[in-house]
Order: structure tokens, then C-alpha cells, then sequence
């Protein structure tokens, strides 16, 4: 902690100075980050990503635990896309571990992820904006009659269930995603997570590019998921958004763990200003309550 | 609110058979004592449309998916020469088609598996496949027309089977509409279906739900190759030979005519009625106007302007369609 005083504010220079080496202050942070009730459900370790030359995450710690809500924020470019896509196994970590459920899992693609109860809603477009609801909902797992062929009536009610579950009326399950409102798309592509039963649903910047009354909605449904005993991880860097419905706050900040505090413990203020200092600094030893 | 659902759907998937109609009637009135409604015209109509209109279901599928293949025109003649080297090779007609079927899909799976490793634009891959091939085919055909009519005359069960006909309707036509209801099923009724819609409309949103996009456009293309085969071969049996100028101008006639049937150039979008009968728009549009005696050469003019047109009208049915349905 004292460390991460030195580290330069200048973006540039720290990509240069910092950029092989692990992130040993955050690292610490890290370890003495606040436990909520409940097991752990998903828990990162030191976690190492390189797209080419870009060390997009360097040693990277991240803990879920059943039921919670966490808001995972930090500036553009933080890495905060890059570990969530670890986590669903859109991409392969370099380095580090994964648990799930207290046993060590190796996810090669987005489907073993999903076998595990992990569903992702990305922040590039979740959804296929020329077909139906249903058929969204159900896509790459389309339930079938026995002449093998698509069984639209069981999904036309299921998908109307599973929206209706999360208290969106919608007109239709046949109504084609691209004449959706924004919140409505969230809405649809959470339902798909709650119908498949998930234990934990990523958020990628949900809230992007919503209009006010829209990301209430949004904020809604991440209720009515963690009123099920779901799990979310909410991706924002609108700190306000997450502020609202997070139990836990992680801050991440050019591939490390910056912040990980309970949100009762800290305010708003404080975290935008670490956030932008991408550092510490004196904030430390009001954010670190360790339990 | 199920009254305006119904509308709209009514009107996305009525957009082209109404055109159709439309183009029909306009023929029938204008024609020179109505010469196109002759059912000599109609069964003419009926036997040419296949050729392209076979390909053009592939390409139709193909292009839901979100990708091109320029290449048919040079596939399908390809494939019409070998068929030809195998019947004077000894081998019988029937076992020769079973044979190049595969070979077309094979040519297409080259299509496929070049443009979703190189990560290359589609046209411009399957351009140069159409520009290889054809050349292929010049060097080894030497540009003579081979009669096959020694192999398969036209009272022969192989020639009956693909070119014959049921009662008073072609055997070109039932095959085209066949092909058309078994593409059509597994479009809109099965999984994979689901799949070829949703990598054309958003492969990324496909590909997290765990959806091979890239296996998917390698069987589009493996599709489209097989009918290619399968459509030269109906072809030259129909001429009594393989001559190397079939297929010339297909790769962007099948595009004119999935687009009137209401396919989107950027994927997602699209029907199997539609996209059949884009086919036969294009093909009676071509056939009445020459009956009006308009110059051959005016008569793709004539294309490029309803082609315009028609996808106007399209679009305006689709949206319609996307806000009915909120
Ligand atoms: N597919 C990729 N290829 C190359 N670089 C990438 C890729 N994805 C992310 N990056 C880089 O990794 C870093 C972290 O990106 P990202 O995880 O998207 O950040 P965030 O979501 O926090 O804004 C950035 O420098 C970004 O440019
Ligand atoms: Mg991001």
C-alpha cells in the first residue's frame, strides 16, 4: 500500500514502469478484501491476460459470493471487460486460477461457463436485433420436438415466464428485438440468464447509453435476480448506478485490483476520486476495512 | 394487440408475393396478345427458372448467414465438365451426380473455410474463386461444348428423373420447389436455422451463446456448392451438353433475385417463400419484357430497376413489421 504511492499518475509512464511487473500493493489490498456473508461462489486468482504486447490484466484477484451483488468499476481500459470475459470463458487466462464453488475449473469456452451456471450479458449487443424474443432467449439451446425440429410453443412460454419473472410485460414473444427499447433489451437478455438457471449473471455495462427512467429498470432487474438468490457481478463506470443495488465495490485500475470494499463502508465521493486518481493515495486507510 | 401482430407479420412476409403477383399481372395485360400467360411461355418459364433458381436458394441461405459467393459461376460450369468427363469416363448418370454433389460441396467448403480462417471480406475470396475456377475450366475444357447426349438422351430414365416431367409440370420445377421446402424447414423450423439467422444478425451476440458461426458459414457454403452441382448437371442435361458459358452472370443474378425475395446484404433477414420467389420475379421480369420486344440488352436495365425498386418496398415491409410487433 505504501508502494502504490510512488506509482506515477502519468498514464503512459506507468504502462512503461509498472507494465511486467504484478501488482504487489493491490495485491494486498486485495487479500484483505471485505468478505460478505455467504460462501464464495467465484473466486479469481492472480489472474494474467496479454493481448499481444498489452498486459491487460496483471494478476488480478476477484472473489463472488452466492447471492451477492458486486459492482466491478474502473476507468475505460481498466481491464474490467477483459476479466469478466476470463470469467465466461470468451478468453483464456495466461496465468492464474478460477474456482467455482470451491473446485478449480478450467473454462475453454463460453459453454463450459455456462454449464457451471455462469451467464454473460456483454457490453457489444448481447442480442440478435432481426429475431424474436424467443428466439433470443432460447439461442444455441432451442428445445426441440421429436422430429428435431424447433419446439416454438414451449419457447414462446417459457420466455414470456421468464420476463414475466422479472416483472417486464412485453407485448409478444414473436416481437423482433430491434423494435426493443434499451432497458427492454437488458431485460431480455437477463431473462435468458434467469431461465437457465444461472448461479452467477455478468453485467457488462448494462446501464450504457440508457435513458434515466431505463437504467431503473435495469436496476430493478438486478434486483429481482439477487430476490432469487442469484449472484450479479454489475460492470459500470457510473459509479452511481452500482451504488444503489452493489453489496461489494471493486475498483480495478490499468489491469490491477485498486479497491475492494463493502458499499455500506464508503461513499460515492470517495470512490470517483481514487478512480481518478487511478491510486490509493491517502484514501487507503478509510477504504481498507478489512472485516 | 394480437390483431396488430398478425398485420405486421402479414406484411413482412406478404411484401413478396405481392410483387410477385403484381409483376405477373402487369405481364399478362401488357403482352402482346397476352402471349405470356401462353402455357408454352409458363412451362418455358418453368423449365429455365430453375437453373439460376436452384443456386439461388443456396445463396438466399448463404446470405441470411451474412456472407456472398461470387464463385457459383464458375462452380457450377466446373462441375457440369466433370459430370460430362465421368459419363464419357463409363460411369453411370446417376452415380456421377451422386458423386459431384459431394465434389460441389467440397468446392464450397474450400469457399468457407478460406473466408473464416483468412477473416477476408466474402466477395472478395469467392471473386477470386470465380476468377480461378473459371480459368480452370477454359484451360481444361478448352472452351468446347461436350454433348452428353450419347450418355443420357433425352428418353433416358436419368434425363426424365431431372428434366422429365410429372403430368404437365417440369421436373426442374419440383426439384426447384423441393429443395425450396427442405431449405425452407431447416430455416425456419429447426436449430440450425435458428443458428444461420443469428450469426448473419449479430455473430458476436452467437458466438457467447456458444453458436459455431464459423461451422456455420462453412456448411452455408457447402450448401451453396452442392446445388451448384447439382443445378449444372440439371442444366446440361436439359441442353444434351456441358458447355462452358452456363452459369456466366449467376453470381450477381442470384443476389438480384434473393434480394427481391427480400434479403438483407447484411444478413439476418430474409424468408424461403421470399427468396423463391425473388427467382421468379427476376426470371418473368426477363421473360415478359423480351415478349414486349425490348432489346435484350435493355432488358437488364430494366432488372436494375426493379431490383431497386423491389428492395424499396421490402424495407419499408420490414419495419412495418419490427414496429407492429412492440
Ligand atoms: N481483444 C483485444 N485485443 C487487444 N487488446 C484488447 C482486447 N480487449 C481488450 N484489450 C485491451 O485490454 C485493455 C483492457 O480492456 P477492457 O478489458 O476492455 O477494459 P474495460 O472494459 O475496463 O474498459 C485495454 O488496453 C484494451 O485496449
Ligand atoms: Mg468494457
Amino acid at each position: 500500500m505504501e508502494g502504490s504511492a510512488q506509482v506515477p499518475a502519468n498514464d503512459e509512464e506507468e504502462l512503461f514502469d509498472t507494465g511486467s511487473l504484478p501488482c504487489v500493493s493491490e495485491r494486498a489490498a486485495a487479500e484483505e478484501a471485505a468478505p460478505t456473508n455467504g460462501q464464495v461462489l467465484l473466486k479469481m486468482v492472480n489472474i494474467h491476460k496479454w493481448f499481444g504486447r498489452v498486459h491487460a490484466l496483471r494478476g488480478v484477484n476477484f472473489t463472488v459470493h452466492r447471492g451477492e451483488v458486486v459492482g466491478l468499476c474502473g476507468d475505460n481500459g481498466a481491464g474490467k471487460s477483459t476479466l469478466i470475459k476470463v470469467a465466461s470463458g470468451y478468453h483464456t487466462a495466461d496465468e492464474g486460477q478460477i474456482f467455482f464453488e470451491g473446485r478449480e475449473v478450467k473454462l475453454r469456452s463460453p459453454k463450459d461457463a455456462r454449464a457451471l451456471g455462469i451467464e454473460t450479458v456483454y457490453q457489444e449487443q448481447a442480442l440478435c436485433p432481426h429475431l424474436s424474443i424467443a428466439r433470443n432467449i432460447f439461442m444455441g439451446r432451442e428445445p426441440t420436438t421429436l422430429l428435431g425440429l424447433i419446439d416454438q410453443r414451449t419457447m414462446n412460454k417459457e420466455s414470456m415466464e421468464a420476463l414475466a419473472s422479472m416483472g417486464l410485460r412485453l407485448r409478444s414473444p414473436h416481437a423482433l428485438v430491434s423494435a426493443l427499447s434499451g432497458g427492454q433489451r437488458q431485460g431480455v437478455a437477463i431473462a435468458r440468464a434467469i431461465h437457465f438457471k444461472a448461479k452467477l449473471v455478468i453485467l457488462d455495462e448494462p446501464t450504457i447509453a440508457l435513458s434515466v427512467k431505463e437504467v431503473r429498470e435495469v436496476l430493478d432487474f438486478v434486483r429481482h435476480l439477487r430476490d432469487q438468490g442469484v449472484a450479479v457481478v454489475f460492470i459500470t463506470h457510473t459509479l452511481h448506478h452500482v451504488f444503489s443495488v452493489a453489496d461489494r465495490i471493486v475498483v480495478l485500475a490499468h489491469g490491477c485490483n485498486l479497491v475492494d470494499v463493502r458499499t455500506k463502508d464508503t461513499d460515492v465521493d470517495e470512490l470517483s476520486d481514487i478512480i481518478a486518481r487511478g491510486t490509493l493515495g491517502d484514501a487507503v486507510p478509510t477504504t481498507q476495512h478489512a472485516r | 394487440m394480437q390483431r396488430r401482430l398478425g398485420q405486421g407479420l402479414w406484411l413482412s412476409f406478404i411484401s413478396t408475393p405481392l410483387v410477385f403477383i403484381i409483376t405477373f399481372l402487369i405481364f399478362w395485360a401488357f403482352s402482346p396478345g397476352h402471349r405470356f400467360v401462353d402455357p408454352r411461355n409458363l412451362a418455358a418459364i418453368a423449365k429455365l427458372t430453375p437453373d439460376l433458381g436452384v443456386v439461388a436458394l443456396g445463396i438466399g441461405v448463404l446470405m441470411i448467414c451474412g456472407e456472398f459467393d461470387l464463385s457459383i459461376a464458375s462452380v457450377l460450369p466446373l462441375c457440369s465438365f466433370l459430370f460430362a468427363q465421368l459419363l464419357i469416363a463409363g460411369v453411370d448418370p446417376f452415380a456421377a451426380l451422386a458423386l459431384m454433389v459431394p465434389v460441389g460441396a467440397s468446392l464450397g467448403l474450400l469457399n468457407g473455410v478460406l473466408v473464416t480462417r483468412t477473416g477476408l471480406p466474402s466477395f472478395i475470396i469467392t471473386l477470386s474463386m470465380l476468377l480461378f475456377w473459371r480459368g480452370v475450366l477454359y484451360v481444361v475444357s478448352g472452351l468446347m461444348p461436350i454433348s452428353i447426349l450419347p450418355y443420357v438422351p433425352t428418353n433416358s430414365d436419368f434425363a426424365h428423373f431431372l428434366t422429365g416431367q410429372v403430368g404437365s409440370v417440369p421436373a426442374q420445377l419440383l426439384w426447384f420447389l423441393g429443395i425450396a421446402v427442405v431449405l425452407g424447414i431447416v430455416l425456419h423450423l429447426g436449430r440450425f436455422g435458428n443458428w444461420i439467422y443469428a450469426t448473419g444478425s449479430n455473430p458476436d451476440a452467437a458466438r457467447a451463446m456458444g453458436i459455431d458461426t464459423h461451422l456455420v458459414k462453412i456448411v452455408c457454403y457447402m450448401i451453396v456448392g452442392a446445388l451448384c452441382a447439382f443445378a449444372g448437371i440439371m442444366q446440361a442435361t436439359r441442353l444434351g451438353s456441358f458447355t462452358a458459358s452456363q452459369g456466366i452472370g449467376f453470381e450477381l443474378k442470384a443476389v438480384a433475385a434473393v434480394v427481391v425475395g427480400g434479403v438483407s446484404l447484411r444478413g439476418g433477414v430474409g424468408n424461403m417463400l421470399g427468396i423463391a420467389l425473388g427467382v421468379f420475379i427476376i426470371q418473368i421480369i426477363d421473360n415478359g419484357l423480351i415478349l414486349l420486344q425490348v432489346p435484350v440488352f435493355g432488358v437488364n436495365t430494366f432488372i436494375g430497376l426493379a431490383v431497386i425498386l423491389f428492395v424499396i418496398i421490402n424495407n419499408l415491409a420490414n419495419r412495418q413489421f419490427a414496429e407492429q410487433t412492440t
